[in-house]
């Protein structure tokens, strides 16, 4: 019977960390606003409302997304406590995927990335007078994949950080090149051009004064560069500023299904059909969400290519299927989730948000790794209850407020996109207080506008960017521990977890790179440009 | 020889520019370039070993790297089988006139340099004549231009106006980039946002900007 205490242990003791998790995100606090005292606030509640209600916001509104949002407001978080900051930056990336489907189906225009596939069926939905019923689904799905999926992180975040303890500089680096390597596989395109821009970013990410010998590096004279290239003002630029200049030389053309919405609630039918689908999505989301380069984006497309497959229904995909709502948007969801798991326990980010939030936690002066979990469980256990408690207030906003989110998608973009670049400037201006970091948003907003004419996908820069200097630093100290033996990366005896990781790397690389593969990732791929 | 896919040649060129000037920064200029130079021309970094690498290590491979991958793209382009429409460069502006562009920026530095004034003011010119130069010469250009030059006026605007005018400068020029341009929307746009990012970013979260203008003695907003 020792299996069963195990099993015993370890639920228990799950239970236990919710425990913490939930005491810490109910907590009453005394909070100062404007000079204000307010005693016996729920503030940690607060802010994840906040989070979420922005979330759903940007997630409903297009030309807007989580990295910019959240890069806008790593400064604010300054203000507010490490859980608080977390919790409600957690909710934000979340929360759009909530809201990304409701413009997906009223709309026909993606509100998130990771809605592009909800499209394809959930607008037919809506032209059939079915719009009530597939934005019911969406949400439900959405929040049976929240709970599944935090349950998940819950359980297996604490064996994998005990694992990464234990990882040395060549484990480390090892897997920031198997996290690259995945980030490229995973990008749209050509292969060359994308490991192209990933080499790229590692090198922008080593601008500044190198930390080992005090050289200051590609900084031109210019004072502002000693502490390199703000991530802030990068993913702006590539994201925000690139995106809104992209936007803006499309024609605008929306057609809202404001009125049809109709009853919210699913027939006895649909339910038949919508809860097989919306397990499977939720299962391969929170794998999809694990890998690094992963996320909310890559789980949407799995799940709905995997659902066309092998659904009795697969002919009335494309025409309004309910499954082609419930299976991407409830792995979107899961996705979005456990790919807190590589932050939490790794330190490393498996995608642009994860990396914002890698810079909030070092804002808060927290060095994210596999000790946070050890050193500060009340906020490691705080952030993952609070996405529990997150995703019962998204249901709540998604489905008896719908209309409020509806009356949303009326507001044109040329009022939006002036709004948005104010709060971009006044964000990235901020960092430092320097005009310099302005322009270098601009800078950067022209290269991401001219890769994305030249069809080089910026994802993969951005991680680059993050990981360039962390690489530099465990390449430099495995190569000093092994006295200059290269060969200590890829020693299956005595690092044989660096080993596996190259060779995942390594087969991954040569099997997307085979022609017969290339063409299935293509098609996959092809999906989405046809929305 | 003809280029068959221009998107692949410029990517190509893009990222052997960029790997390439990352090895020359950091190893240095070549011997002879310097002789002819009499001094060294780009000192570079030392590059160590491979126990202890020196600050050039990393970036000389991983620039070399990419000016060979650079190198694979561009001439590839040659003998793509992806022409026509899909390998089509849909950019509103040539190297030239990014050539042009930048040297805008050059050009007025200098000149800044030479009047003794503060750089801020070359970048605040170079913004205004881009975007003039966009709106009469290129106008498919506008939306471009006009939301980057919006990002610097407000960056070069903020310490000297305060953020009444920088927001309100904005709202203007990037408004001015789009569709259609509605004087009385974008005056209440411009209004609103005014009075919202004073609320929330100075007073709310205590960021420390300048409201009014320097030269405004007392500023009714404190």
């Amino acid at each position: 019977m020792e299996w069963f205490n195990d099993i015993y242990v370890f639920v228990a003791k799950v239970f236990q960390n919710l425990g913490v998790g939930f005491v810490e995100v109910f907590k009453l606090q005394s909070v100062t606003l404007w000079g204000y005292t307010l005693n016996n606030l729920p503030f940690n509640i607060i802010m994840c409302l906040i989070g979420v209600l922005l979330g759903t916001l940007i997630g409903v509104l297009p030309g807007i997304g989580p990295v910019a949002t959240i890069a806008m407001l790593l400064p604010v978080t300054f203000t507010l406590s490490p859980v608080a900051a977390l919790i409600m930056l957690a909710g934000i990336y979340y929360g759009a995927q909530y809201g990304g489907s409701t413009t997906a189906i009223l709309v026909n225009l993606p509100g998130e990335s990771s809605s592009v596939v909800t499209c394809l069926d959930g607008y037919q939905m809506a032209r059939q007078g079915r719009a009530g019923p597939a934005l019911a689904v969406a949400a439900l799905g959405s929040f049976f994949a929240g709970c599944v999926s935090t349950l998940i992180v819950a359980m297996f975040a604490p064996p994998l950080a005990e694992v990464a303890l234990k990882f040395g500089p060549a484990e480390y680096f090892s897997l920031m090149v198997l996290g690259l390597v995945s980030a490229v596989v995973l990008a749209h395109g050509s292969l060359i051009k994308a490991i192209s821009m990933v080499i790229l970013g590692l090198l922008l990410g080593l601008v500044g004064t190198d930390v080992n010998s005090g050289v200051l590096r590609f900084a031109f004279g210019v004072s502002e560069l000693a502490d390199g290239i703000g991530f802030v003002t990068v993913a702006m630029g590539m994201f925000g500023i690139a995106e809104i200049i992209g936007n803006l030389e499309q024609k605008e053309h929306r057609e809202v299904f404001t009125s049809k919405v109709g009853s919210l609630w699913p027939s006895k039918e649909d339910w038949k059909r919508v809860w097989a689908p919306t397990l499977r999505g939720t299962a391969l989301g929170s794998a999809l969400g694990i890998l690094p380069g992963g996320g909310a984006l890559l789980a949407s497309f799995g799940a709905y290519t995997l659902e066309k497959k092998i659904s009795k229904y697969s002919h009335e995909f494309g025409k309004g299927a309910i499954e082609g709502v419930a299976a991407p948007e409830s792995a979107n969801n899961a996705g979005a989730q456990t790919s807190f798991i590589p932050l939490l326990t790794l330190g490393i980010p498996s995608n642009a948000v994860m990396a914002l939030m890698i810079g909030a936690m070092m804002i808060q002066g927290i060095a994210p790794g596999p000790q946070v979990m050890t050193e500060r469980p009340q906020l490691f256990w705080g952030m993952i209850a609070s996405m529990w408690v997150g995703n019962l207030m998204l249901v709540v906003l998604n489905l008896p407020l719908i209309g409020m989110w509806i009356k949303l998608l009326t507001v044109p973009y040329r009022i939006l996109y002036p709004s948005i670049l104010v709060f971009m400037s006044v964000g990235v201006f901020s960092i430092s207080n320097q005009p310099f970091d302005c322009f270098l948003m601009a800078l950067f907003g022209l290269l991401g506008y001219v890769c994305v004419k030249l069809e080089c996908e910026p994802a993969p820069l951005i991680l680059g960017f993050i990981l360039g200097p962390l690489m530099e630093e465990n390449l430099r100290r495995a190569m000093l521990l092994s006295r200059g033996d290269p060969t200590v990366f890829v020693d299956p005896v005595a690092k044989p977890i660096s080993f596996s990781f190259l060779l995942v790397s390594a087969i991954l690389l040569v099997v997307i790179a085979l022609p017969a593969l290339r063409k299935t990732r293509d098609e996959a791929f092809a999906a989405e440009e046809q929305t | 020889m003809q280029i068959k896919n221009p998107k692949d040649f410029w990517a190509g060129l893009m990222f052997f520019v960029f790997g390439a000037a990352f090895v020359v920064i950091a190893v240095g200029t070549p011997d002879f370039i310097n002789r002819i130079w009499g001094d060294k021309l780009i000192p570079g970094y030392q590059i160590g070993s491979a126990v202890r690498m020196g600050p050039a290590y990393f970036p000389v491979v991983l620039g070399g790297l990419l000016a060979v991958l650079g190198a694979i793209i561009f001439f590839r382009s040659f003998v793509s089988h992806i022409v026509g429409a899909a390998a089509a460069v849909k950019l509103p502006f040539n190297i030239i006139d990014l050539a042009i562009a930048a040297g805008v920026f050059v050009v007025t530095t200098f000149v800044a340099k030479a009047l003794g004034i503060s750089n801020d003011y070359a970048m605040l010119g170079s913004a205004l004549i881009l975007s003039v130069l966009s709106i009469v010469f290129r106008p498919e250009t506008k939306a471009l231009v006009l939301i980057l030059a919006s990002g610097l006026a407000f960056a070069y605007l903020l310490k000297p106006l305060g953020l009444v005018i920088a927001s309100i400068a904005v709202v203007f020029i990037s408004a001015y980039g789009g569709h259609e341009f509605k004087w009385k929307e974008v005056a209440i746009l411009a209004l609103v946002l005014v009075i919202f990012s004073v609320l929330v970013f100075v007073k709310g979260l205590t960021l420390p900007f300048p409201i009014c203008p320097d030269f405004v003695e007392s500023c009714p907003i404190r």
